[in-house]
């Protein structure tokens, strides 16, 4: 690659990972790489899936996986909690995008029975934490599911929808491998993600380079979310966001920290080159417009957290209009009896 | 990617003396995102090199660190 003197290359492409020619208890049941070009006419082709693959390949398999795994951990343990908040138990469930396992170290044998963790990245599969629970490690692509329909009760997905090229078509896949009165919890990283990170890479790019070109993934809006999971075909949606902020020392650790993590950049798109002078200008904008008192410098994730349920007859169905009994009108005229009045 | 991985690492060293180096130019830093701030405010206009002059002293400063 010629390399101009002067500049030099900011390469955001890992190590070349070696995969290991035996997998150690792992089932592999396909792995699957998303077409060039896509087989439906209505696919994108935004990310490439075989470099996010090889960056989660490398990222698991660092010195200290678990230093880069707080934010992973963090949203793990929220959508456990999610997990828990719902009063039933579920033989089979699935985690798309598990990672290195993050939901499951969190849950107990008594909610979920049997747990598949799907992952792109078979490293990340071969160094899963700890958990009670017993898993099938299987290698899938998010938007190819290999499963038959109605298998699992529960499904998961943290942080990891968000490198899916067709949203649409791995929600559907996901409603379709759900039973009925099955359910899907997920966790999506949202629009204001990174905002900081972005924005100065933005002003510093125009200023040194005189354009910009974009080094954040795109991100869903909440209220495509929902348009989204009801197109797929979910019932009784919920969606709900969190903001996590989190400081660091500068822009340079705060990027090493997203490569570690493997959020790397792997859109089509993304420009090869970062130049040191742009670089440089970013990190001074950063800490310019949005450090803290203490010197830090703060990132923000901002996380969906999204419930949708599979029709089932039991589910609570909103009335047929014009079947109200009551009024709204009457709500003021409610007299709650004096002595009745601490029920 | 190379078999040994030396341009890599030289490059990845490089990369890790930098935020050392950044925190020893504070000031001319500051200046610098003062002025790229200022151009985002309401009438403000950002153009290439607009603020050349505090970068050009925040990269003597950085090499010279």
């Amino acid at each position: 690659m010629l390399r101009p003197a002067g500049l030099w290359h900011f390469c955001r492409r890992p190590r070349a990972a070696r995969v290991a020619a035996a997998n150690l208890g792992c089932r592999e049941v396909t792995s699957g790489v998303s077409p060039r070009g896509g087989t439906s006419s209505r696919a994108l082709n935004i990310f490439d899936r075989g470099l996010k693959r090889k960056q989660k390949n490398w990222a698991a398999q660092q010195p200290e996986p678990r230093k880069f795994d707080y934010l992973k951990e963090e949203v793990g343990s929220r959508i456990a909690d999610r997990v828990y908040d719902i009063p039933r138990d579920f033989p089979l469930a699935l985690d798309l995008g598990c990672g290195r396992g993050y939901i499951a170290q969190y849950l107990n044998k008594e909610t979920i029975g049997k747990f598949f963790q799907a992952d792109i990245a078979e490293n990340a599969l071969k160094n899963s934490l700890e958990t009670e629970i017993p898993t099938v490690s299987v290698l899938v692509d998010e938007e190819f599911l290999p499963f038959r329909e109605n298998t699992f009760d529960l499904v998961v997905s943290s942080l990891s929808l968000h490198w899916v090229n067709d949203l649409p078509r791995a929600l559907q896949q996901i409603h379709y491998v759900l039973k009925p009165d099955g359910v899907f919890i997920g966790a999506m990283f949202g629009g204001d993600t990174l905002y900081e990170l972005r924005c100065s890479l933005q002003l510093a790019e125009t200023e040194r380079e005189g354009g910009f070109s974009p080094h954040i993934s795109p991100f869903t809006a909440v209220n495509d979310l929902g348009h989204l999971l009801g197109r797929a075909g979910f019932n009784t949606l919920t969606v709900d966001t969190d903001e996590i902020q989190v400081n660091y020392p500068g822009m340079f650790e705060l990027m090493e920290d997203l490569q570690g993590m493997g959020e790397s950049n792997c859109s089509w798109n993304r420009k090869a080159l970062l130049h040191r002078n742009t670089m440089l200008a970013a990190a001074a904008v950063y800490r310019e417009m949005y450090r803290n008192e203490d010197g830090s410098v703060p990132a923000t994730y901002q996380i969906y957290y999204m419930i949708g349920w599979k029709y089932h007859e039991s589910q609570a169905r909103p009335a047929k209009r014009g079947s109200a009994t009551v009024s709204f009108g009457e709500l003021g005229k409610i007299n709650i009896p004096e002595g009745e009045k601490s029920q | 990617m190379s078999a040994n991985g030396a341009v890599w690492g030289r490059v990845r060293s490089r990369l890790r003396s930098f935020p050392e180096r950044l925190a020893a130019c504070g000031a001319e830093a500051a200046a610098y995102g003062r002025c790229v701030q200022a151009s985002t405010a309401p009438g403000g206009r950002l153009s290439k090199d607009l603020c050349a002059r505090e970068f050009e002293a925040l990269r003597s400063c950085f090499a010279a660190a």
